[in-house]
């Protein structure tokens, strides 16, 4: 492990002394490579606390190396994913098939790219329309990774047609699954078919099909299968556009019965989703509405309970992400762990008020609200109806007042279900908060820079942990040098935080204090403090992290 | 494993470049129109810059960079290309929010499936490259601290 680490570290150094290009032949290598350690300190509080265990191996630490090959249109590579071992809290430390714990995995792949057709053999990343049937991605932050061994081709004609076929194994965790996937995606552009040129009218379609073996053999009470060995989907999707405005709909369907992730129920599943978007000069609109059920497709037929890795299509939360701390306390991570169905919707509007001639003055406002509730769901073996699971409405203010000072402002008001995901629990149970954020930025000169947070959630009728107090100081030493401290107080008694063994409240305060340097492409990022439990979302996808105090350490580098 | 393991490193730590020209890949510009990437390279300079919808830094950054665009083309013949790579999930959102922020005048292309980001090498968001005419890549930078815009606009003035 030591020797690794000096490898990486020497790999950096080597990287950053060196500044030559690299033809290799007639083409040229690129690379990046990145670097996340975790070393998890002793913390009594915590553990006393119940609230977190350190690791046998007090260390993680999750490595990316990517290296590419390009000659004009032919392309290869190749990237290794270490998790050395796994960091606490990511599915991939539950979830690995290997039995080392330093587990590893390659994909690489070779492709060749013409004007108007493409092929790709090896691992492919790529997505269906909204990926409602199909995406494979990466999320590091996640520690996901589904991408398709297989191959891919796709052909356009003149802009009007264009089709694109694959197949191949999705990677789970850190091996292949024993499923395939197969499918197609056809677009046809109509406003270019008849030469329109004033917008955009667009149909498509796709189909996706999951082969595998076995799958029939999970029966009910009744002795009828659930799943099905070959399982269908389909999607029909409308882009339109036209000065400004914009209508982008889809509706894919899952034709056969499929194991759900949720309630060990099966049956088929539908989703449709709609985006409308508006835009004139600096004022804009967008709203998303979206309702499904059972539509979330696992990569393994019969893998129920194989953790968030475990997906080959693309349903995320649709709700804002925040970037504040306290506003991302409690995000919203969907009903359907138990119910496989939602309903609901969000909208932004986005204003921008500034004098063209002095761009050193503006306003710029944005408002957001989403809404979700379930549609109906199990409880104690029984159909339930659906219920409210989530509300969020805030605004945020942003001026820059001269070149020097810059301020914003949050509101938030968010609401949840605390109890929608539990199994056992037929009543709602509403947990009110209301978040206020100050964001202030101080410009010394070119270089120096101060920057103050100031945060307070004022939990309403003492509905969840009670009210919370944060603060961040960060001073920048442009284009190199960054430090920041801050700290999140549990400031109010509530029934969340009491200790019944001890008849004590647990008024944590969860600080960190941390630095980063960064020169040209590389970056290292150190910070030590003690890390609230709950949930990290990225990409409208989350996952638990647990809580624990430690040292953090991460490197990237390009070239 | 292994062996390949240290192969790679050891080319890693062996080698390194930066010269290198944009990647092919077909992006969503703000119409829904696809456009290649190779297209960007039209005769002029620019920085082309990697953000998202809930990366904070990233927002900053283009700001900064929107604010002194004016002073900046006053000096050099140059463009700025803003690609977001939100998702399915906030793609609508980042499109609203390049006339949200006024970014009126940047070159916004949409990554919807990071298949830019990961020709690029980039691992982390903000990351921002400085692009020849001829779409050479000549230099870049991760992370943004107020200030350091300026770094980039000595780096394309030292281009002509």
């Amino acid at each position: 492990m030591k020797k690794f680490l000096l490898l990486l570290c020497a790999a950096a150094l080597g990287t950053s002394v060196a500044n030559a290009q690299v033809p290799v032949g007639k083409g040229q290598l690129s690379g990046s490579l990145e670097s996340n350690n975790i070393y998890y300190g002793p913390d009594k509080t915590l553990e006393e606390l119940g609230l977190s265990q350190r690791p046998e191996l007090p260390f993680g630490s999750h490595d990316f190396l990517k290296l590419d090959y390009n000659l004009d249109r032919f392309s290869a590579g190749i990237q290794f994913d270490g998790y050395l071992p796994a960091l606490a809290g990511y599915d991939i430390a539950t979830y690995q098939q290997r039995e080392t714990k330093l587990t590893g995995f390659f994909t690489k792949y070779i492709q060749w790219e013409d004007t108007n057709y493409g092929v790709r053999v090896g691992d492919i990343f790529d997505q269906f329309g909204n990926g409602l049937v199909f995406r494979t991605y990466e999320d590091r932050a996640l520690g996901f990774n589904n991408s398709l061994a297989g191959a891919r081709v796709h052909y356009n004609f003149n802009n009007y047609v264009s089709i694109k076929a694959l197949a191949g194994l999705p990677r789970l965790y850190d091996v292949r699954s024993k499923s395939v996937f197969y499918g197609a995606d056809l677009s046809l552009s109509i406003s270019d078919m008849a030469g329109w040129t004033g917008g955009i009218i667009a149909l498509e379609g796709s189909y996706v099909g999951r082969y595998q073996n076995g799958a029939m053999e999970i029966i009910d009470m009744d002795g009828n299968p659930l799943g099905t060995d070959y399982l269908n989907m389909v999607s029909g999707r409308l882009n339109f556009e036209v000065a400004g405005f914009s209508l982008r709909g889809e509706y894919a369907a899952k034709l056969d019965n499929d194991i759900h992730n949720a309630n060990f129920g099966a049956g088929k599943g539908n989703v449709i989703h709609v985006d409308l978007g508006y835009n004139y000069k600096r004022f804009s609109a967008s709203a998303t509405f979206r309702r499904f059920e059972g539509m979330q497709t696992s990569i393994e037929a019969m893998g129920m309970g194989l953790g968030g890795g475990n997906v080959i299509n693309y349903i995320p939360q649709l709700t804002r992400q925040y970037t504040y701390m306290l506003a991302n306390l409690n995000p919203y991570r969907g009903c359907s762990a138990m119910t496989a169905n939602e309903i609901g919707g969000q909208f932004d509007v986005y204003y921008s008020l500034r004098n063209p001639k002095a761009r050193g003055k503006y306003w710029n406002f944005h408002a957001n609200f989403s809404m979700f509730n379930s549609i109906d769901h199990m409880s104690f073996g029984e159909k339930r109806l659906g219920r409210n699971a989530w509300i969020d409405g805030n605004f945020d203010v942003e001026r820059q007042w001269n070149k020097k000072l810059k301020t914003a402002f949050l509101y938030s008001y968010q609401r949840w279900d605390e109890e929608l995901n539990h199994w056992d629990a037929p009543e709602a149970h509403y947990c009110d908060s209301h978040i206020f954020v100050a964001d202030v930025t101080y410009k010394f000169n070119k270089k120096h820079s101060l920057r103050v947070e100031a945060q307070y959630l004022l939990d309403d009728d003492n509905s969840y942990e009670g009210d919370w107090v944060a603060a961040l100081v960060e001073y920048n030493f442009a284009p190199m040098f960054s430090f920041y401290v801050s700290d999140m107080w549990n400031c109010e008694k509530s029934e969340k935080n009491l200790n019944w063994q001890t008849d004590e409240y647990n008024l944590l305060h969860y600080y960190q204090v941390g630095a980063s340097f960064t020169h040209s492409r590389y970056r290292v990022q150190l910070s030590y403090g003690r890390n609230r439990a709950g949930y990290v979302c990225s990409g409208g996808v989350c996952r638990y992290q647990p809580a624990y105090t430690g040292v953090n350490l991460s490197l990237t580098a390009s070239f | 494993m292994k062996k390949m393991l240290f192969l790679m490193l050891a080319l890693f730590v062996g080698i390194s470049a930066s010269a290198q020209t944009l990647p092919d890949v077909k992006l969503e510009n703000l119409e829904g129109k696809v456009v290649s990437t190779k297209d960007l390279a039209d005769g002029t300079p620019m920085i082309i810059s990697f953000w998202s919808t809930t990366c904070k830094p990233c927002i900053m950054e283009l700001n900064a960079i929107n604010e002194s665009l004016y002073e900046w083309t006053e000096e050099v013949d140059m463009k700025v290309v803003a690609i977001s790579v939100d998702d399915a999930r906030t793609v609508s959102r980042a499109r609203a929010m390049t006339s949200g922020q006024g970014w009126d005048d940047f070159v916004c292309l949409f990554d919807k499936n990071q298949d830019f980001k990961r020709a690029m090498n980039v691992s982390l968001t903000p990351h921002t490259f400085i692009v020849d005419g001829d779409g050479t890549i000549v230099y870049s930078h991760s992370g943004y601290t107020p200030g350091s815009e300026q770094e980039l606009f000595e780096k394309i003035k030292s281009l002509k």
